[in-house]
């Protein structure tokens, strides 16, 4: 039997240029903080947190969609199941970052900070968010145990403790990631408020995780890996897009909508700044770029089976969460639409780190788990 | 569109979705044409092997279309050009449009596709179905071929061979069924 060397072969090998890459971002990303943090250190703050929130928003999105595949015992997507294991490989990274950001950047940040209110004031806070990242790394790290060691030893109790663990992950995940975008995004407008805010957060983190899911895996198959990819997986990659978009929209535009039709000051300000002149352009296309497009591409049963124009869709919906991101962040902290070159050489840094950890995460395990027990009904998924 | 004839068929029944869709892809080789299949359940490959195509969702899409526009128009007409009334200050043509509009997206699509679809099988409330074989709704898959009058005695023997070896389990006749 030549089976170790199988398994080193359906092991994914870091392209010795992408860490070279990933470096290489991570220093443009550096250069660009620096350079602007001495002319306008709030800017940079808030690109620390717009990129910090970004990526933690692709993990807590693509830790969820495997989780729903593991509660529901879906077959489709069970050689899927290392990609978003390797997402959350990301999630040390933006622990770290993310108390960096705290310890650091709170008072630049938050302008309640210097206040002490019950709920919003410096300690709290602070403890909060490392309740929320370790919260969320334990039951990821769980996760990833129960799947490397399924590969190892077989059998059903790795798969029954991975579903059970995904329905507890769900149920604290609800009440955490919606105080955390209380806490990292809402709070930034201190005197305004939204009830639907965390669903619209939740939301926009699942469509772009589950996004953030397809490019990579498409991204491996077009490198060769995951040959058994066949047209009825494209088909539920790109029902996901589409249903999410749509969710996205939903919940979007009910806050808008209910806002719009109560108007009182208090809350229309949110949205008098946001489509003002300056940000009016920026607020269009984050519509745009988040419902219409997916909506109106994928709504073609050829084009939602088609690789390229779904690698197409998950870019453009990519792009569209950093937009949704800053239109979400900037408004109310600098008030000024500036995206230029920091913006860009900031989102970039993170990017770097984001490949270097999920590339090394990918590299640890076989890309396909060996031992899952859907593995056959995935690889033979047809459409129905 | 549906004929319903009153020539005889011959019913071949087939214990599993295994064995019908071989059998649907024998007789597709062979000279003879499939009338109609019966499953208890959607099955996808025979859609597949039988080029069963549809331009209903062409349809649907059009209809909602068709219905964000006309309720546009009324909204506009009601609410800009006849009627207007400022109700706390809010603009004649304003996002309140948009609810009203999608619920109507929504309704236009669902009850026109579904009237088209109604119409396009002949069904309507109260329709007595011809019943091929009174296990389709529980566990056997049917195929029906039809005996038309251009055919032999030696046709329908060949077709009873066919379907005997392709695992049918009964072989029957039936009238009045409808073809695809």
């Amino acid at each position: 039997m030549n089976s170790s060397v199988t398994m080193d072969d359906s092991r994914f090998k870091i392209p010795p240029k992408l860490t070279a890459v990933s470096v290489i971002l991570l220093g443009i990303g550096i250069v660009s903080a620096i350079s602007g943090f001495a002319s306008d250190p709030v800017r940079i703050w808030g690109n620390v947190l717009i990129c910090n929130y970004y990526f933690i928003c692709l993990v807590i999105g693509a830790t969820f969609f495997a989780a729903i595949q593991r509660i529901t015992q879906a077959g489709w997507s069970a050689m899927f199941e290392r990609i978003p294991g390797a997402i959350s490989g990301y999630m040390p990274f933006a622990a770290v970052l993310t108390l960096l950001m705290v310890f650091f950047g709170t008072h630049s940040i938050y302008h309640w900070s210097p206040h002490k209110a019950w709920y919003l004031n410096f300690p709290f806070f602070s403890l909060r968010a490392v309740i929320f990242l370790g919260a969320w790394q334990f039951f990821m790290r769980l996760q990833r145990k129960f799947s490397v060691n399924e590969d190892k030893v077989g059998g059903l109790q790795n798969f029954k403790k991975a579903e059970f663990y995904s329905r507890v992950y769900i149920f604290v995940l609800a009440p955490t990631f919606s105080l955390a975008s209380f806490d990292w995004i809402m709070s930034i407008d201190s005197h305004w408020f939204s009830t639907i805010f965390a669903i619209i957060n939740f939301v926009s983190a699942f469509l772009h995780g589950s996004a953030a899911i397809i490019l990579i895996t498409l991204i491996l198959h077009k490198m060769g890996y995951f040959p058994q990819l066949n047209s009825a997986h494209l088909h539920d990659f790109s029902k996901y897009l589409f249903m999410l978009s749509i969710m996205w929209v939903y919940v979007w535009f009910s806050q808008y909508f209910l806002i719009w039709y109560g108007n009182i000051p208090e809350e229309t300000i949110y949205y008098v700044s946001r489509t003002s002149r300056e940000w009016n352009a920026t607020f269009l296309a984050n519509v745009i770029i988040n419902w219409c497009f997916p909506f109106l591409f994928l709504m073609n049963n050829r084009v939602a089976g088609n690789i390229n124009a779904l690698i197409v869709t998950s870019v453009v919906l990519l792009v569209g969460m950093w937009l949704d991101i800053y239109m979400q962040v900037m408004p109310g902290l600098t008030g000024k639409n500036s995206f230029g070159m920091i913006e860009l050489g900031m989102f970039l840094g993170f990017l770097g780190i984001f490949i270097f950890a999920v590339t090394r995460s990918l590299s640890k395990a076989n890309i396909i788990p060996a031992n899952h027990p859907y593995l056959n009904e995935s690889f033979l998924h047809k459409a129905h | 569109m549906l004929k319903t004839d009153t020539n005889e068929n011959i019913v071949g029944v087939f214990d599993t979705e295994e064995a019908l869709i071989n059998a649907i892809k024998n007789i597709k080789k062979s000279s003879f044409k499939i009338k109609n299949v019966f499953t208890p359940y959607p099955i996808h490959e025979v859609f597949h092997e039988l080029g069963l195509t549809t331009r209903l969702p062409w349809l649907a899409f059009f209809y909602a279309v068709g219905g964000t526009i006309l309720v546009f128009a009324f909204l506009y007409w009601t609410s800009v050009i006849d009627y207007p009334i400022s109700i706390g200050g809010k603009p004649d043509l304003s996002p309140s449009f948009i609810i009203v509009m999608f619920v109507m997206t929504i309704l236009f699509g669902i009850v026109l596709s579904l009237v088209t679809f109604f119409t396009v099988q002949r069904l309507y409330p109260g329709k007595v179905p011809v019943i091929i074989h009174e296990d389709i709704v529980d566990d056997k898959y049917v195929i029906v071929i039809e005996k038309s009058n251009a055919m032999t005695e030696r046709d329908v023997v060949a077709i009873n061979k066919l379907f005997v070896s392709n695992m049918a389990i009964e072989i029957g006749l039936k009238n009045d069924v409808e073809a695809i």
